[in-house]
Parts: C-alpha cells; structure tokens; sequence
C-alpha cells in the first residue's frame, strides 16, 4: 500500500467507524463517586480482610512461626523494617533454604540479583516465567513501567518479565556488556497486594531516601522469600538491594552499584518513552 | 476550571474536582473498553476501574499532559488483561459476537453507515489486539497521532510506523473476508 493508498483507506476508516453504533455510555461518573465516597466512609472502620492481603499475613506469620523456632532467633525477631510490601526481619541469619537449592521445574525462581549464588545467572533467567518484549510488558501490567536513565549509556533492558499471580510483577534486567552471563542490575516493579517479600538479618540496613522519600539500603547475603498465593519460594540472596516505594508501587533495585549510585539510578526512573 | 487544574485539585485528594474529569472522558473509555471487550458491562466494569485506578495513580500523573490519553492507556490494559483472564471461555464469546454483534435493532432496521461500521469493527477484530488498539485509539476514537502515542506509551514514529503494519493487515481482512466493505470502499471518492 503506497502513501497515497494508506491515506485514502485513513480517511475511510475514519469516515465509517463514525457509523459505529455503540451502546449508550452508562453513568460512570455516578458510580465512580459512589464508590470514592464509600472507600472513603470506610476507612477506620473495621474491614473484611481481602484474600491477598489475608495470604500476606499468612506467609508473614509461617515465616514468624518457623523463625521462632530457632532459639537465636526468637528474641530479636519481634524487630522488623516494613517498606512498602517488603518486610525486612532484624534476626540472625536464619536460612530457610540451602544456598544452591534446584527449583522444581514448577517453581520459578523470582529473582536475578547480581552474584546471587555462584553459579551463572543465565539458566536461571531462562527458567525465570513471562518473558516478554518491553513493549508487550507494558501492555501487560496497569502502571506505568520506569526505566532509569542513569547511568546515561544503560539503555533499555536486556530482559524483561512479567510474573502474573493476582498482581503483575514486573522484572528488568540489564546484562552486562562485559561479561555476557552476568547480569548487570534488575529491578522489580512491584504492585500494592500482589506480592510479598521478606528478608531474614541483611548484615547491613541502612536507611536513606529516594526521591525524598524513605528508602532502605540492605546488604546481603540474606535468605529472601517471594511470596503471592499462587508461588511461594525461598532464595538466598547475596547482593545490594535499594528498595523504595512511590504511590502503591514499591521497587527493588538490584545492583553491585554503590549506594550514591544506586540512588541516582532510582531517581533517574521515568516511564517509558 | 481547566483540565490541568481540575487534576492537580484532585490529585490532592478533591473528589469534587474529580468527577467532571470522569464526565468529560467516561465517553472515550467506555468506548474504548467497548471495543476491545464487545461488551457494555464488561466495558463499564473497565471505565469504572479505570477512573478509579486513576485517582489513586494520580500523584504520579504530570498534570501538564492531556488526562485522556493516560485514561485510554489505562483502560487498554485493564480490558486487555479482562481478555486474559476470561480465556477460553472469552474466545468462545468473542467468535460467537464476531458472527453475531451486539446490537439492540435488527438487521433490517439499521442504517447503511451502520451496517458498514460493524462490519469494519467485525474486521478490525480479526487482528491482534495491539493492532486494534492502535486502529480503535486513532481512527474510531479519532485520537491524533500524538495522543495515541501517549496513550500506548511509544514514540509517535512508531505510532506510524505500527499504524502502517496494521492497515495493511486489516486490508487484506477486509479484501478476503468482508468483499462487500471492499467494494463499497472502492467505489468511493474519498
């Protein structure tokens, strides 16, 4: 079709679409107000618990129970940090997985932190679940997806996923240049209730901001746990994790960055352009 | 009050300045949801979750940009994801409504034009959805080129370049499966 043909056929899509017959538009805005006005008469009542937050605090509390099993544990465990949906235990290491545990070909490991265990990353990135195009991902998920723009020659990502469970997960990762099965940093873009993290004793919490807002700096190794209520599994984690939260999203940022740097990077993030 | 000021007010949490937002755009997202559902309570489920999504999101919205292009972004997501999830059972339906669409008047009391617009829409439902995201955000929502940009969250250059790919498919459509629309279109002067 030249040019002068596509735009003939513009014009006649344009002129008859304009005969679509839709369906009246009901009162959206009436029901939008409605709804407004009662989510915002029930807040400080009392609430049914929704399934998923329900599944939050379930996976919170077996992780509490077991926890309180180990002796060392048991009296600094009552200490946490909450960010956004993840949940960091002031405990002793306490791990709940072998470090070089096999995932059953059922599981799907949730993570790609840089130098995680000593084996390459890549087959773990293989097995790793909704791998799709960045442009796919975004119109799969229901918030903008960021990209940082720092460092300024990162690019867009090498890989992206997208974990659906009651919540879309989002998953980019930038490989290294340098050394092809290495990954360089990943960043997770995490939905309010979808999905929940805990972390066991990081050797080093530090608290710093993003944006102005409150952000959490921790060091591993630490066990790490991803949570929803369709996948549940365990990883031990040796990285840098900055984790912040912006509106109902809250981020994980990967990266063998410093802190400054790491910073940088999240403040860098934008939506896709 | 304009847009900007109206989204500003109720990002702050003004409900009051919320609502004609909701009035001014509920007709394209509704709409759209429409289109891509071929369901009116369906796409009314959508519109209202979708406005709702966004007055929780709207902090992070830049108020100096048109509002309807991130609602129609939003709403193409939230439908789009309603299709997933229905399945099979979706595909079923969306077969069953590619033979038969929704309509409230018989065949015989529609008007031409309207007959030729549901075929057209019967047409563009043959394509993948992001090619009937971009032809229902561009030509039956008559969105311009940068709107639609914004809306699906690419360059304008690749709205174009999308645009291009899709027409060329819905053309073939139309010539196989909808001969009738074709040889309306090829009698026309426009």
């Amino acid at each position: 079709m030249n040019e002068l043909q596509q735009e003939l056929f513009e014009k006649q899509l344009l002129s008859i679409s304009k005969g679509l017959d839709y369906p009246r538009t009901p009162d959206i805005a009436e029901s939008v107000m409605v709804r407004l006005s009662s989510s915002s008469k029930s807040e400080g009542r009392p609430r049914f618990i929704s399934r998923r937050l329900a599944w939050s605090l379930t996976v919170i509390l077996i992780l509490f129970s077991s926890l309180m099993l180990i002796p060392p544990a048991r009296a600094a465990i009552i200490e946490f940090i909450q960010i956004g949906i993840v949940r960091i235990f002031r405990a002793e290491p306490t791990p709940l997985t072998p470090p070089h545990q096999e995932f059953p070909s059922t599981m799907v490991p949730v993570t790609a932190t840089p130098g995680a265990t000593s084996q390459p990353l890549i087959p773990i990135l293989e097995n790793l679940a909704g791998e799709m195009t960045l442009e796919e991902a975004q119109q799969t998920v229901n918030y903008p997806i960021l990209l940082p723009s720092h460092p300024p020659d990162l690019g867009q990502p090498d890989r992206v996923f997208v974990q659906e469970a009651d919540g879309d997960m989002t998953i980019l990762v930038w490989m290294d240049p340098q050394q092809p099965d290495d990954v360089l940093m990943s960043l997770h873009l995490v939905p309010e209730g979808s999905w929940a993290i805990e972390k066991v004793s990081p050797t080093i919490i530090q608290e710093t901001t993003v944006n102005g807002q409150r952000a959490i700096w921790a060091v591993g190794p630490y066990p790490i746990r991803f949570s929803n209520g369709n996948l549940d599994f365990v990883r031990l984690v040796d990285g840098r994790v900055l984790i912040w939260v912006e509106g109902d999203m809250t981020y994980r940022l990967e990266t063998d960055l410093s802190l400054e740097e790491a910073i940088n990077v999240a403040e860098s993030l934008a939506p896709i352009r | 009050m304009d847009e900007s000021t109206l989204v500003r007010h109720a990002a702050n949490g003004d409900a009051a300045a919320w609502e004609p937002l909701v009035l001014a755009h509920q007709d394209a997202v509704f709409r759209l949801s429409y289109l891509l559902l071929g369901d009116p309570d369906d796409a009314e489920d959508i519109a209202q979750e979708t406005f709702l999504r966004a007055w929780n999101h709207l902090k992070r919205f830049d108020s100096t940009r048109p509002l309807r292009p991130w609602l129609l972004s939003i709403a193409s997501n939230l439908a789009s994801n309603r299709r997933r999830s229905a399945g099979r059972y979706f595909a079923a339906l969306t077969r069953a409504f590619r033979n038969e669409p929704t309509s409230s008047t018989s065949t015989e009391e529609k008007s031409a034009q309207h007959m030729e617009a549901n075929d057209l829409w019967k047409a563009v439902r043959h394509l993948s959805i992001p090619d009937q995201q971009i032809i229902y955000l561009r030509y039956f929502l008559d969105l311009p080129v940068a709107e639609a940009a914004q809306a699906l969250q690419v360059a304008e250059g690749t709205v174009k370049s999308r645009l291009s790919r899709a027409l060329e498919r819905l053309r073939g459509i139309i010539q196989q499966d909808f001969p009738v629309l074709a040889e309306g279109h090829e009698g026309r002067e426009v």
